[in-house]
């Protein structure tokens, strides 16, 4: 007769590998898990290690303008936007009133871009595979845009030190009025496929749940700390680019799980249209580009300057020593401090969860990794 | 004054209090024979006058060597001992409940050659504060995962690219480069194109990266 | 449960107000998806493909100054640019001008650079090849544009 112990289960160590469909880029977490419950999970990053970082030293402070885009590849003016930012605060540059309006609707409409791609493919992880190609349509048109205007769909490159480098095209305000048009009817087509869907439901409610104390102490922020029930927004408490022209409201729910974080989003880019349409609406007119030297030599200084990112807060640190090239930059990525709350969310789920943490975590490797 | 500001935002013309006036006391060069060299051009920040200043200052002492504010952004330079409790009053009697992040910047010139950062947010003041600390080549800092548990990776990336050991740190090894690599990446002797040929040899069978 | 409730959930209310979504597009009023390589996207003016140096239309030369800006600019520095001292004109002409296709990131900094609109990143975007010979582009290349070869479909 064996004996008592043979039905109890040891614990398993399994290997969610660098190439899983659905860690959204390279990114190794181990598991341990007793059955199917997860008792602790070890993440292992540094896959897409690129030293964004030491390239900077190497390079002029607009030569690396290209560079940032590379990091958060999913909303790559969001990027952009932030290095610019800091490098004109260095240089305590101002910029015209028209090139941070085009600024601002750029930026929201890479925001609605990179919130379709977290649904998009949050969605196929937990299994329903149609929003994928609804979001992924969608995507397209803001895309296009971007292509219109600066010539590249992913990589944008689209703001240089100052101001912008292109005039807005022909067309660009009617292109935005219909992008404005168009989307919030495709949001709640989203939001009839999936918000009341009782499997939806079922799988997101409860799962990862993250209080705010739980947030503020593992330095979680964006659409997570907003959905913990935390009414912090950098576009609203410290605005730059002239976000406080716009009026828009920050979604915020109360339990800290998925299914709040998939609402939060929704929400956001509900009120991203609202940002863009206020913009293009009141474009003002004149220069783009601000008084900025052709050679940029910043004074002896540093300087941090962090945006909401749509992750979270992404901060630039860049300390300069008075020459044309970077001492230091230091790139702040919401998707590294967020990835780290992981091993709170999941202890005491299912393997299942993890998929679905993972996905609400909205992590961009390209940004953990840099 | 330069009173509690708001840091961030590119319209803030000029910071108050920082027009290009009040530099701190430049190092004086001493005159040798014929050209006198110019001295380093340092960062004109100048001295930060608050409440929390002036309740850190009380609170520390000699501990911390100066409160400075530059382009309206406030930072503390503070002995390395002084780091964690620093971090601690802030949290608990301030409500800086926030670590935004902890990098390191190396200055290899200096004796003291590493400026590791602290950079803290507090929710209720809507307010950012770094405190810097010059800690040299082989010193370990005391860890900040007690004080605030985002510390844990940040941490250990700084010690990753830096070499910086952080002591009492539950976990430390390396988080971005592999876990047997040698050499620490963002140091400035460590060139842009240098890579640990023995690691590159064995795992991934060639020669050379590059 | 109220009654509203129950008949919802027993009749997979939600389920359906989804399907009703999806059943809706099996007759859609666009399709979205371009055949390629039957169907070529437009693509916008603006596209930073395959770079090109231009040439005056009228008689042939080429607009480039050989001021270097652009190799100053490059954030990669592939661009090198060969020139010699006409000593009738005393102004600088081009003599070689090489750009290194498989290192660019076509961030645009070189067009952007380049004060006589000499240097433009043009929209083809169809560069890939299987080896890497061939992408360090000369002169000729640049200003004839790469020769693909066409298939038929």
């Amino acid at each position: 007769m064996p004996d008592s112990t043979f039905l109890d289960s040891t614990e398993l160590v399994l290997n969610m590998g660098p190439q899983h469909p659905s860690t959204h880029g390279v990114l190794r977490v181990i598991l341990k898990l007793d059955g199917e419950k997860i008792l602790g999970t070890d993440c292992v990053i540094g896959y897409l290690h690129r030293g964004v970082e030491k390239i900077a030293e190497n390079r002029t402070w607009a030569q690396f303008n290209p560079y940032v885009d590379r990091m958060d590849y999913v909303a790559s003016v969001s990027n952009g936007l932030g290095y610019c930012l800091a490098v004109e605060k260095l240089l305590n540059v101002e910029v015209p009133p028209r090139a941070q309006a085009v600024r601002v609707i750029l930026t929201e409409l890479n925001r609605i871009a990179s919130h379709l791609v977290w649904l998009g493919t949050h969605a196929l992880d937990i299994g329903a595979i149609t929003p994928v190609f609804y979001c992924f349509r969608e995507r397209e048109e803001a895309l296009n845009i971007f292509e219109k205007y600066c010539g590249a769909r992913l990589t944008t490159h689209a703001f240089r030190i100052g101001g912008l480098e292109y005039e807005t095209y022909e067309g660009f305000e009617q292109d935005v009025k219909a992008f404005c048009d168009m989307f919030p009817p495709k949001v709640d087509q989203y939001e009839d496929l999936l918000t009341g869907n009782r499997i939806w439901v079922g799988r997101l409610t409860n799962v990862g749940v993250l209080t705010a104390d739980e947030c503020k102490e593992y330095g979680v922020t964006g659409p997570l700390l907003r959905a913990a029930g935390v009414k912090w927004d950098l576009r609203k408490a410290q605005p730059y680019s002239g976000y406080d022209k716009y009026d828009f409201e920050i979604p915020i729910r109360h339990n800290g799980d998925t299914y709040d974080r998939y609402i939060v989003r929704m929400q956001e880019m509900r009120q991203s249209v609202r940002i863009v349409r206020q913009a293009v609406e009141s474009l003002p007119e004149g220069p783009i580009l601000g008084k900025v030297a052709k050679v940029i030599k910043p004074a002896v200084g540093e300087a941090y300057v962090s945006i909401e990112a749509p992750k979270g807060e992404l901060g630039y640190y860049v300390v300069s020593d008075g020459s044309t090239q970077p001492y230091r930059v230091r790139v702040r990525p919401p998707s590294f401090v967020n990835l780290q709350a992981l091993d709170r969310m999941v202890r005491g789920g299912l393997v299942a969860d993890i998929v679905a943490v993972i996905g609400t975590l909205d992590i961009v490797l390209g940004e953990v990794d840099r | 004054m330069a009173d509690e500001q708001k840091p961030g935002g590119s319209e803030a013309p000029l910071p108050a209090g920082g027009e290009a006036a009040g530099q701190p006391a430049r190092p004086s060069p001493p005159k040798p024979a014929a050209a006198p060299p110019k001295p380093p051009a340092t960062m004109a920040a100048t001295p930060w006058e608050s409440d929390l200043a002036r309740e850190l200052k009380e609170r520390f002492g000699g501990e911390i060597g100066e409160t400075s504010t530059y382009l309206g952004q406030n930072f503390i330079v503070a002995r390395p001992e002084a780091a964690i409790p620093i971090l601690e009053y802030l949290k608990l009697e301030a409500d800086f409940d926030y670590l935004v992040d902890i990098t390191a910047v190396d200055w290899p010139k200096r004796p003291e050659r590493f400026d590791l950062v602290y950079i803290v947010y507090s929710f209720p003041r809507n307010e950012r504060v770094r405190i810097k600390i010059h800690i040299p080549d082989g010193y370990q800092p005391e860890t900040a995962v007690g004080v605030h548990l985002t510390a844990n990776w940040l941490e250990r990336e700084v010690f990753d690219m830096f070499g910086i050991e952080f002591a009492g740190h539950p976990d430390m090894r390396r988080i971005l480069m592999p876990e047997d690599w040698q050499g620490h990446p963002l140091r400035k002797d460590y060139s842009i194109l240098q890579q640990d040929q023995r690691w590159v040899q064995e795992n991934l069978g060639i020669e050379s990266g590059q | 449960m109220s009654a509203g409730k129950l008949f919802r959930k027993i009749f997979l209310v939600d389920l359906f107000q989804g399907l009703s979504v999806t059943f809706r597009y099996q007759k859609p009023k666009y399709i979205v998806t371009e055949q390629y390589p039957a169907e070529r996207p437009k693509v916008a003016e603006r596209y930073r493909g395959a770079p090109r140096l231009n040439t005056n239309p009228e008689n042939g030369e080429t607009l480039c100054i050989a001021c270097n800006l652009c190799a100053l600019a490059c954030p990669e520095n592939l661009i090198v640019v060969g020139s010699e001292r006409n000593e009738q004109t005393r102004r600088k002409e081009l003599t070689t001008f090489t750009y290194d296709l498989s290192r660019c990131m076509f961030c645009g900094l070189c067009e952007d650079a380049c004060p006589v609109d000499a240097l433009e990143l043009t929209q083809d975007f169809e560069l890939a090849s299987y080896s890497r010979e061939g992408l360090i582009w000369d002169r000729q290349m640049l200003e004839e544009g790469p020769r693909p070869t066409q298939y038929k479909c």
